[in-house]
């Protein structure tokens, strides 16, 4: 199953990887991660006076001697980070050759892959939701470990694209619905008609550590149908008339590059990590250069 | 008041409203719609959005069909303004076009012929006429037509000119010209256009009346062989045979060659190649035997410019004894003179008492009969006639002129002849003095009452002429010119445009013509008259009269030296002094914005494919 996802030869590669936190770790799960909490490792942190009902072992007795003092040693305490991938399985991610929703679920397979074999809690949530998938999608929740690598893998191949994007309810309900923020993702290709403003807002609101990775299909930046044509939105129904030739070819490129780079904009005044791929591009050049370079993961 | 009812004046403008469907058709592809399923119409609506009109204004994009579009409405501006090239003169004016449909321009040096040509150039005069101005067609051939009076409607002008004909009849400027004098007296500003090669005879009647004529020349070169004379007779020198007199023309300024081509009744008789010299007329002679009435026609074999001239056919009669009554006191000459004229059977009788039924010629000789004969009349000395007015007596008359180009004077001379006395008429109107002296014509002939007659106005024996040779040459000159056979040979061969007459013994109930193209015409002839007049002879060829039982086969020949001469010429003589040279600057007020409007509905098609192009 994750041979249809991810080559073996990426998944090893992908082992050399670990996510890379800008905040400490606010998890209250352990795991490899440190964390502002204080507790039983080997990293020093800090001393603090001696308080009746403390385990007399982590007194430092060096101190004692020469300071004749009580203090107690803290250590830091590792704990996992809870990574979340928003991902966009609306209808509009079933278009482009090869299709947007497989190059997504491949993007969130690799960065899910890194997070468990880091020992970091990897969650995916697809949107809109499918109650026809409600009975296994739990599996994409709180994913941990190497060895759920596999069954991770086989639930995101299970999943399919339909339906309208409600990318801001979506964003905005899971930024609630997280205990701990932590690294999040968000797989789409950011053309909802309501915008995607509030939906990012919510998540930086809520403190998460964002990347997004627009990804757009071959046809949507290079259209190839000319001529009069009724354009037919696959998942609003919403019509557009629209007179299109080889001469108007550079003024729409424009406006996707305008589009693209308002977005971006608006990612990087709120320290969001922002992608734009095509879903033709290369799954190793985003994420063997471009996140890595972004230092999503090293 | 009432109103008038509406016309106008550039009705054929209305056909661009052929074009009102083809926008309409244009408007119809437009709205079809290829219905294609999106992932998101959101870069769409941005699209559009920026392309649009979002603000009242943007920025001038260089666009090519806002270059033609500001292109189209320029032009059909331009052409609403009617502009026209600005010409010499003010207010309606009236134009005389006259289309010379003489024989000469259906030449082909100018594509298709000189005719259509100059109705071409005709055409392109009545689109440049101006809403107030008039013209006149007149087609001047043989007869001039006036195809069109004056008017301003150039519908009807167009139609005019559309109707003309060309025809095989010699040119007469003249008739058209005297016509055109008449319709632009008192006309301020009055031209005569004609459309002409040229070739025209003395227009010497027009020297000094100032027309204003514009002469447009058409045609390029002079290449034409042509034959202008054709005459079939006994031979003398063998009864039995018919000598072919033919003149061949060339108006050329090289010698050409061609073959010529005797054909009796469609069969080849004989063909000779000539080589006529330049600007010169080749005799042709051949001799041919005839045993039956019959149809001689000579063709010449040669591609020049002017067809019309190359054919020549002539209707032969066999040659039939004339019964000729001479009535005579005695007159040894003249009897000795009669008898030896060829094809006479002579009889002689002292007194005429009865119609002399029986005589094809009766000879008066100095006797007054008491009932006049019927047949043609060769009347020597005759007084009591109701042919002249008074008659008085000149005293020995000296003879100082004679036609020696008629028919009857062929061969004959009057240099030695003295005359006693003869009787002092005036020329009547019926005839043709050919013996003139200072105070009285001494021979005239002439057709009186549906027949010949010649008049001597002296006595024979009272004169030196029997001693002379002219005068036996003279009676059998006599006897062939009043011979009703050859009278009726002469009228079967007419030339273009002049009317074909035949005297029938009765009244006929119904006539008919065959023209040489096929086509039948039905004569309308009025009641109780005995001669046939056609007169619709502008075509040559053969034609076949039928009326009654009677059948009457007769030939229209052009033979016109002027037209065979089909050089076109670079001016028109107005007798010594006036010319009108050809013009090759048009005067007119051209309106041009029907071509101006042509030209933006071509805009607007290549605007709508430019556009469909881009989309696609």
């Amino acid at each position: 199953m994750a041979d249809q996802l991810l080559n073996p030869d990426l998944l090893r590669r992908l082992e050399q990887f670990q996510l890379l936190a800008r905040r400490r770790s606010k998890s209250t799960a352990k795991g490899e991660r440190r964390s502002r909490a204080r507790g039983q490792s080997v990293e020093f942190a800090d001393y603090r006076p001696y308080v009746a009902g403390d385990d007399l072992r982590y007194l430092d007795w060096n101190l004692f001697g020469r300071l004749e003092r009580l203090f107690l040693k803290l250590y830091e305490e590792e704990r996992e980070l809870p990574v979340r991938i928003f991902l966009d399985a609306s209808e509009s991610m079933a278009f482009g050759e090869p299709r947007k929703f497989d190059f997504a679920r491949q993007v969130a397979a690799a960065i899910g892959y890194v997070a468990l074999c880091g020992f970091d809690r990897v969650s995916v949530i697809p949107f809109p939701e499918h109650p026809e998938e409600a009975a296994w999608r739990g599996g994409l929740r709180a994913v941990r470990g190497r060895k759920s690598a596999r069954e991770f893998f086989a639930r995101l191949s299970q999943l399919a694209a339909g339906g309208p994007a409600i990318f801001n309810e979506a964003l905005r309900r899971g930024a609630l619905e997280a205990r701990q923020t932590g690294p999040a993702v968000v797989l789409s290709d950011f053309l909802d008609p309501a915008g995607y403003e509030p939906g990012l807002n919510a998540l930086v609101g809520r403190g998460f550590q964002i990347s997004a990775v627009q990804i757009l299909a071959p046809e949507e930046l290079t259209p190839t149908t000319y001529g009069d044509l009724r354009l037919v939105d696959a998942e609003t129904g919403d019509l557009r008339e629209v007179t299109f030739g080889r001469y108007r070819l550079k003024a729409y490129q424009q406006t996707v590059a305008n589009y693209c780079q308002r977005l971006r904009e608006f990612c990087r005044a709120r320290g969001i990590s922002f992608f734009s791929v095509n879903s033709e591009t290369p799954l190793e050049q985003l994420l063997l250069k471009q996140l890595r370079q972004a230092e999503v993961w090293a | 008041m009432g109103l008038g009812t509406m016309n106008f004046l550039s009705p054929f403008a209305f056909a661009f409203a052929a074009a009102i469907p083809v926008v309409i058709v244009f408007y119809l592809l437009k709205r079809k719609r290829v219905v294609k399923l999106t992932s998101s119409t959101v870069l769409w609506r941005n699209f559009l959005a920026e392309t649009q009109a979002s603000r009242p204004f943007q920025k001038l994009r260089h666009n090519w069909l806002l270059v033609l579009q500001l292109l189209l409405l320029a032009l059909a501006i331009l052409a609403l303004a009617r502009p026209y090239f600005p010409g010499e003169t003010r207010g309606s004016r009236l134009r005389v076009v006259i289309l010379d449909a003489s024989a000469s321009m259906q030449s082909t040096d100018a594509k298709p012929s000189r005719f259509e040509k100059a109705r071409a150039e005709a055409l392109r005069w009545v689109d440049s006429l101006r809403d107030l101005d008039q013209m006149v067609v007149l087609l001047a051939g043989a007869h001039t037509v006036v195809k069109q009076s004056a008017t301003s409607n150039k519908p009807a002008l167009r139609r005019a000119l559309e109707l003309c004909a060309v025809t095989d009849s010699p040119t007469r400027l003249g008739e058209a010209l005297r016509l055109a004098e008449t319709l632009i007296k008192n006309q301020a500003d009055a031209e005569i256009h004609l459309f002409s090669d040229g070739a025209t005879p003395s227009l010497a009647e027009f020297e000094n009346k100032n027309l204003p004529l514009v002469y447009h020349r058409v045609g390029e070169r002079c290449r034409n062989l042509g034959l202008v004379a054709m005459e079939v007779r006994a031979n003398p020198e063998n009864a039995a045979q018919r000598a072919v007199f033919a003149s061949v023309y060339n108006p050329m300024t090289n010698a050409q060659s061609a073959e010529l081509e005797l054909q009796f009744d469609g069969q080849t008789v004989e063909a000779r190649s000539v080589t006529v010299p330049p600007t010169n007329t080749l005799p042709v002679l051949f001799l041919a035997a005839q045993s039956r009435d019959g149809l001689f026609t000579l063709r010449l074999n040669t591609p020049d410019d002017l067809a019309a001239d190359n054919q020549v056919s002539i209707v032969s009669l066999l040659p039939q004894p004339v019964k000729v009554l001479l009535v005579t006191r005695g007159n040894r000459f003249l009897e000795k003179a009669l008898r030896g004229a060829p094809q006479v059977e002579l009889s002689v009788a002292s007194s005429l008492a009865a119609p002399a039924t029986g005589f094809d010629i009766v000879v008066l000789d100095d006797v007054t009969p008491a009932v006049w004969p019927a047949a043609n009349l060769l009347a020597i000395h005759t007084q009591p006639t109701n042919w002249f007015g008074p008659l008085a007596n000149v005293e020995v008359p000296p003879i100082v002129d004679w036609k020696s180009a008629h028919p009857l004077l062929r061969y004959v001379g009057f240099d030695n002849v003295q005359v006693r006395e003869a009787l002092a008429v005036k020329t009547p109107a019926w005839g043709m003095a050919l013996v003139e002296t200072p105070r009285t014509p001494l021979i005239i002939a002439g057709e009186v009452d549906h027949r010949r007659v010649i008049w001597l106005g002296f006595d024979t024996l009272q004169s030196t002429w029997p001693l002379r040779i002219s005068y036996p040459i003279f009676m059998a000159n006599a006897m062939e010119w009043l011979n009703p056979a050859n009278v009726n040979a002469a009228l079967l061969a007419v030339k273009t445009a002049e009317p074909f007459r035949l005297v029938m013994a009765e009244p006929p109930a119904a006539a008919q013509v065959i023209r040489p193209d096929g086509q039948v015409a039905s004569l309308i002839l009025p009641p109780k008259t005995t001669e046939i007049v056609y007169g619709d002879t502008t075509r040559q060829g053969i034609y076949t009269l039928k009326a009654g039982t009677n059948r009457v086969v007769f030939c229209v020949n052009l033979m016109d030296a002027a037209e065979s001469a089909n050089a076109p010429r670079p001016e028109i003589a107005l007798g010594k002094y006036a010319t009108a040279a050809a013009n090759t600057r048009q005067r007119a007020n051209l309106e041009i914005w029907r071509w101006i409007a042509a030209a933006a509905l071509l805009v607007l098609m290549f605007e709508w494919w430019y556009y469909h192009r881009r989309t696609v």
